[in-house]
């Protein structure tokens, strides 16, 4: 169970989820990128 | 006679088609294999590692918080060499110029993305331990102003039309990596809000052993991960850049078409 009761707990739980967010976010978009973009 | 009124052809006229080698794809997936596993074991580490002793769980933010702001101070780096490149070769080597300004334009893009992470976890580390969300001290200003520098530097290279896009950007590109060593340097030049260096602070500081494993493979799992994107960020580019030649290239054959016609 993530800890979730106070505000310290739920703002670690927020930076790792911000991160993972936007890493993930913008590989995704970049995977999308790719797809729309030919090659030759 | 009537003159072709196109848009400046870019520098980068003569590039060949972007080669997708099936090597490099699979020396691209087994890196990002690679990568997901040190990320997985570094947020195990993470967890793993013992309470601090004043901040208690909420230091956990400084696994992800740390990894992000130093790599953020490195892709700029490679935003400036690239940039410096591109001004260099733009005349005498369009081709090579033009995998520059790609590389400068992914590692400008991976600036952001890491710079933003670095704000956020930051901002949310200094609401809990602080109790505010901001303060305008060195670092934090120093550190916003580099995030703005990059991301003027994309909107530059997505709103900007005209021929000039990349020289101004290169130019703007070589400016903006000025605030790094700033930036890197505000926590030790003066005393604010922003916490001491925790590696290279002089006496006291330094983490304990118990915790130094999950900097370390945290650092590295950011580090892959950040190299894996900017390969990508850069190879799309190049298919953009091929892409714009191409339609270029269509453009001005149409209205010489239309001239003979």
């Amino acid at each position: 169970m993530i800890p979730f009761s106070t505000l310290s707990e739920r703002h670690l739980v927020y930076a790792y989820l911000v991160v993972w967010i936007l890493q993930f976010g913008y590989a995704g978009w970049l995977a999308v990128q790719w797809k729309k973009t030919p090659r030759d | 006679m009537r003159f072709v009124t196109g848009p400046t052809p870019p520098p980068h006229d003569r590039i060949k088609p972007v080669k997708d080698s099936r090597k490099s794809t699979s020396l691209a997936g087994i890196w990002f294999g690679l990568t997901m596993l040190v990320m997985a074991y570094g947020f195990y580490q993470a967890m793993v590692a013992p309470k601090e002793a004043t901040m208690g769980n909420l230091y956990r933010v400084f696994f992800y918080h740390f990894p992000h702001t130093i790599l953020s101070f490195i892709f700029p780096y490679i935003n400036c060499v690239a940039s410096l490149l591109f001004i260099f070769w733009r005349q005498s080597k369009p081709e090579l110029a033009a995998k520059a300004d790609a590389w400068a334009v992914a590692s400008a893009e991976i600036t952001v993305v890491y710079s933003t992470v670095g704000l956020a976890t930051g901002m949310l580390w200094g609401r809990a331990a602080w109790g505010i969300w901001w303060a305008w001290d060195a670092r934090l200003t120093t550190y916003l102003l580099l995030w703005l520098l990059y991301v003027s530097y994309m909107m530059l290279r997505s709103f900007a039309a005209g021929g000039q896009t990349a020289m101004v950007a290169s130019v703007l590109g070589v400016f903006a990596a000025i605030d790094v060593p700033i930036c890197y340097m505000s926590i030790h030049w003066w005393r604010t809000q922003h916490p001491a260096p925790v590696f290279g602070g002089g006496d006291g500081s330094g983490i304990d052993k118990s915790m130094a494993s999950a900097v370390l493979w945290n650092v590295a799992a950011f580090l892959m991960w950040g190299i894996f994107i900017l390969g990508w960020r850069y190879a799309l580019e190049r298919r953009r850049q091929h892409q714009d030649n191409l339609a270029t290239e269509a453009m001005l054959r149409g209205d010489i078409g239309s001239e003979n016609a």
